[in-house]
């Protein structure tokens, strides 16, 4: 019965805050206190009929709860008459005098957020889901074939060297890049294809500010009948207006990857210096954020695709890479220390 | 690559102010890193991309360079005087393995002097930060960064027998090396020996007992192509990178392994003076493959979005030299030089023309226009999830796939069979791949509680790894993991508010489950419908000591993909209910071993259409109880959507239910 009558007492509170005007307080006080049926009028009189020993405790708990709820609906209707919009909060016993402080600070609940890594994916993945780009993901632990062969990697680049690529044996390995996931793609799909594809990848990097053994890229592309260079330069500029925005300066420069031809790096201007020269953009006054490229002959050879019809490009970008530019974060182990004194700075 | 702005005017007049330069080799595809003063010179540090050998010697960045201002490239002449006595009356030398040797030349220049090399010589290598350190070592590296070829003095007085044999080194094998390194060789390592003992680790380094020094007078020159696979992997297995290995390892130009070697003859006759002995010996197992490559202007400017005129992309590649051997209306074919391996297609070709042309040049524009999106469920499911998550203040952490062996130590959740292993890891206690992401999160609550923060409500969506048979790809498990520091049932909440977000139809069922991570009491196996969605507990004793915590996490495990099988996305609007509903609160008095499961489900099992809501209050135990029993108490709701219940209607129902649970688990009204 001491749980009932506090559970009443929780209702009746909680009863009394959302109430919103004078009539509908005038019925928790019926529901309540009412002759006929009320709630506690209705507790009250069972007391009789309980067993002796419980008679008298249950009668006093009963009436403390009696007076205080009337208590409380005289409260409320107070504030209804003295204050516009009837505030009140219960159980705020005041005393005669007492001065509410407004500058009290508020009440918070607790609200937790994503990840800085999840959150610079999702705000990548927006950007291009507008441009009709479709999302895919692929497997983290994959074959030999499509981390490199098919990547047109030839067998002895350095790449797939012990120390730039976890491997598992029977040709099995941590992917280095997402990359693989536009072989699965185009293995399974025909042209028109416009696709980005997030996810983690590894390398047994040295350890440092700037490198872990886990990341994450997400990589891009675009194949139909007449993409050109141009298009590359225009999605991609896009992208970069977005993410970084308008007033960025780009530079698009010769590279070199085995699965594009022609290849390019994309750079921005260093949002810090404003090309001026700093730390961040080794004092160059400007940032590498991109590597993209047209994507070459073999690859489509080996996914089975007519060379002579298609032509596509593909791109690729570092999420911990964007995430410290954007930032200013200096070590990318703090992405995966997961301290909430820095998660909960996103 | 190091440059010096001073040396490289050598080979081109291009005119451009040192910024300039840097700035037209970064656009062509050659990055300049750093510009750097040195005296009255600047050097600049040029990033060479693996695909271009060519431009790792002072020349090749020369051709770029003149063909960027469309200039002329000075190569030197290499012209010089012999005596008459010939090579092979000297010396000889003899190619065991011509598959790790592909090309080997040998000069002999007698009566040198050896000392200091000039001002001018020693002032350029020290511009790109060498040594100086005698003139026939100072003329090799000149050459070497010259034209990209290493290359290799002997002192030919200290060669047993007076000859050269290119092998494969002997087991067990040693060798002091220029650098002071003693190495132990295998049988895998291609050596330069005499007729005794290995001299040079081919491409690699010289031997310090056949270096040249103060003493030397006649010098065997050698200038050769070794394969590029073989050079890398000695050096990496020894530990050992010089300038040569280097550019080995990228493949050198066959055809300036003579050139480079006349170069330093000539320089060495000049600089410290000597005869060079007549004649080469050249022995030379490189196929001499003429690469022929046509470029049609179409595909060109189809491919880069531009238009090119055939005369640019003819004068690009001239000045590259690419040799032009036909034309027609709509392009031509040129003959690739022997230093462009990389150039073998008609792609090539026109990456060629384009980086010299200019990236800058091509237009940002575009038809792509719109084009219909899959939907992506897992995207739109984990999204809703991580919404929901978050809003009821859990953190989301990432962490690291790669873990070590104590993620086992409490027992496995998904799968017996052992972890994937690292062949290679970065640390040897680090070299598995997760199966549970649990032991993560208490990772990251225990760093979280080290820096002082007490209250760590978070969670992971991440995948686990679980082994297949043989050389199979592993299952990769989409796993939720949670840890919550409100208990048991504030946790068991936050999944419950998940699966109604979801719209999921299936009722969470829960049974004790017996894990060494949980405490026995409060720990259960969840299950929706027939699939073991996953587990949930309080950590055990053990784990929190373990751990060193200070509070008591609770800490589930979800198989997301079961939540993305039952996810039901098409929800549909019900109605408000028009009629009021009538509740009944109970109290009723059970042992021990009924649950509220079995309550709620006998309940349930009536199938009384006008019960709506059954909710738990909560449970008692104590004074008023007998020892072994407990209260529970709990209101049902009564609704009809076609009339108001009558008070006496309801009492009926709520008298059938009693009498049920009376009958079926001896469950009685609370006196
Ligand atoms: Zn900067």
């Amino acid at each position: 019965m001491q749980e009932r009558l506090s559970e009443i007492k929780n209702q009746a509170k909680d009863d009394l805050t959302k109430a919103g005007s004078i009539e509908e307080v005038e019925t928790i006080k019926t529901r309540y206190l009412g002759r006929k049926g009320g709630v506690i009028t209705e507790i009250i009189k069972t007391i009789p009929g309980l067993p002796p020993e419980q008679r008298s405790s249950t009668g006093k708990s009963a009436n403390i709860l009696k007076n205080e709820i009337g208590k409380w609906i005289e409260e409320k209707k107070d504030g209804f008459n003295t204050s516009a919009d009837g505030s009140f909060s219960l159980p705020l016993p005041r005393l005669k005098g007492e001065i509410f402080d407004v500058t009290l600070p508020g009440e918070h609940k607790p609200y937790g957020r994503k990840h800085p890594l999840t959150q610079t994916i999702d705000e990548i993945k927006g950007i291009f889901k507008k441009l009709c780009f479709d999302i895919e993901y692929g497997p983290e632990v994959e074959h030999e074939y499509y981390n490199f062969d098919a990547l047109n990697i030839p067998a002895d680049h350095p790449s797939r060297e012990d120390f730039d690529t976890f491997y598992l044996g029977n040709k099995r390995l941590l992917r280095s890049q997402t990359s693989t996931v536009q072989i699965r793609v185009m293995e399974k799909k025909k042209p028109p294809i416009r696709m980005i594809a997030p996810g983690k990848v590894f390398r047994p990097d040295t350890v440092d500010a700037r490198h872990a053994s886990m990341f994450h890229q997400i990589e891009g592309l675009m194949v139909d009948e007449g993409v050109s260079f141009s298009d590359l330069k225009y999605v991609l500029t896009l992208f970069a207006q977005s993410y970084f925005g308008q007033d960025i300066k780009m530079r698009f420069r010769p590279s070199f990857f085995p699965f594009t031809e022609p290849s390019a790096e994309i750079d921005i201007s260093c949002s810090l210096c404003k090309g001026k020269g700093c730390s961040v953009c080794s004092q160059s006054g400007w940032v590498e954020v991109l590597g993209a490229g047209m994507v070459d002959p073999n690859v489509f050879d080996t996914v089975g695709y007519d060379s002579e019809k298609y032509t596509g490009f593909a791109f690729g970008m570092g999420v911990e890479r964007l995430t410290m530019l954007k930032y200013g974060i200096d070590n990318i182990r703090l992405f995966f220390e997961n301290d909430l004194r820095f998660l909960s700075q996103f | 690559m190091k440059i010096s702005y001073n040396w490289l005017k050598d080979y081109c007049k291009h005119g451009l102010s040192v910024e300039k330069l840097a700035e037209s080799l970064t656009n062509a595809g050659l990055v300049v890193d750093t510009v750097s003063p040195v005296e009255d010179d600047f050097c600049l540090e040029v990033e060479v991309t693996s695909n271009r050998p060519d431009c790792l010697g002072f020349i090749g960045v020369a051709r770029e360079v003149a063909t960027i201002v469309r200039g002329k490239l000075d190569i030197p002449d290499v012209g010089y005087d012999t005596m008459d006595e010939n090579i092979n009356d000297i010396t000889s030398v003899t190619v065991e393995d011509n598959e790790l040797c592909r090309r080997y030349t040998a000069r002999i220049i007698k009566d040198v002097k050896i000392g200091p090399s000039p001002g001018w010589l020693q002032k350029k290598i020290s511009s790109i930060g060498l040594r100086p350190v005698n003139n026939i070592v100072d003329i090799t590296n000149y050459v070497l960064m010259e034209s990209g070829q290493p290359l290799h003095a002997f002192d030919f007085n200290k060669l047993s027998e007076s000859r050269i044999v290119v092998r494969r080194a002997k087991k067990a094998e040693t060798m002091e090396a220029i650098d002071g390194s003693k190495c132990t060789l295998t049988d895998d390592m291609l050596v330069i020996a005499d007729f005794q003992k290995p001299v040079a680790i081919a491409g690699i380094m010289g031997g310090k007992d056949t270096e040249v020094s103060d003493t030397t007078r006649n010098i065997l020159l050698e200038s050769a192509f070794f394969d590029p696979r073989s050079v890398r992997r000695v050096s990496r297995k020894l530990g050992l990178v010089s300038d040569s290995s280097y550019r080995f390892e990228r493949r050198v130009d066959p055809e300036c392994v003579d050139w480079a070697s006349r170069r330093a003859t000539k320089m060495i006759l000049e600089i410290a003076g000597g005869q060079a002995v007549e004649g080469v010996i050249d022995q030379n197992y490189l196929e001499d493959k003429k690469v022929c490559v046509t470029l049609k202007m179409s595909h060109l400017n189809r491919l880069l979005g531009l238009q090119i005129e055939k005369d640019t992309a003819k004068d690009i590649l001239g000045h590259l030299q690419f040799s032009i051997n036909s034309e027609t209306e709509d392009g031509f074919s040129v003959d690739v030089p022997s230093f462009r391996g990389d150039v073998y297609r008609e792609i090539d070709l026109i990456e060629e023309v384009a980086r010299i042309h200019g990236y800058d040049k091509i237009p940002i524009k575009s038809n792509i226009g719109v084009k219909l999106t899959q939907d992506n469920q897992f995207d739109k499911i984990t999204e809703k999830t991580k919404n929901v998550i978050s809003g009821l203040g859990f953190n989301e952490v990432i962490t690291d796939s790669i873990v070590g062996d104590s993620q086992n130590r409490h027992g496995t959740l998904w799968s017996e069979t052992s972890s994937l292993k690292i062949l290679n890891p970065i640390r040897q206690d680090e070299d598995l791949l997760r199966k549970a992401l649990v032991h993560n999160l208490l990772r990251v609550k225990k760093h979280n509680q080290n820096y002082g923060v007490e209250k760590t409500d978070i969670y992971e969506l991440s995948k686990v790894y679980l082994p297949k048979e043989d050389d199979q790809l592993p299952e990769e498990k989409e796993c939720l993991c949670l840890l919550g520091e409100e208990g048991y049932l504030a946790l068991k909440g936050v999944i419950e508010t998940i699966l109604n977000h979801l719209n999921i139809a299936d009722s969470l069922e829960s049974t004790h489950f017996n894990f060494g991570l949980f405490c026995p009491e409060k720990s259960a196996e969840l299950r929706l419908g027939d699939s073991v969605l996953g587990f949930i507990g309080e950590l055990s004793k053990e784990v929190i000591s373990d751990y060193g915590f200070r509070s008591k996490p609770c800490v589930a495990e979800l198989d997301f993909n079961i939540l993305i099988d039952k996810t039901n996305l098409e929800s549909s609007y019900r109605k408000i209910p028009s009629f009021p509903v009538v509740t009944r609160d109970l109290a009723v008095v059970t042992d021990e071993d009924v649950t509220w499961a079995d309550i709620k489900r006998c309940i349930e099992s009536l199938k009384i259409d006008y019960v709506d809501d059954i909710e738990f209050f909560d449970v008692y135990r104590g004074k008023q109880i007998e020892r072994g029993r407990k209260s529970i108490a709990f209101r049902i709701t009564f609704r009809a959507d076609d009339k108001t219940l009558k008070s006496d209607e309801v009492d009926i129902l709520k008298e059938k239910i009693l009498t049920n649970l009376s009958n079926s688990l001896g469950v009685n009204l609370r006196a």
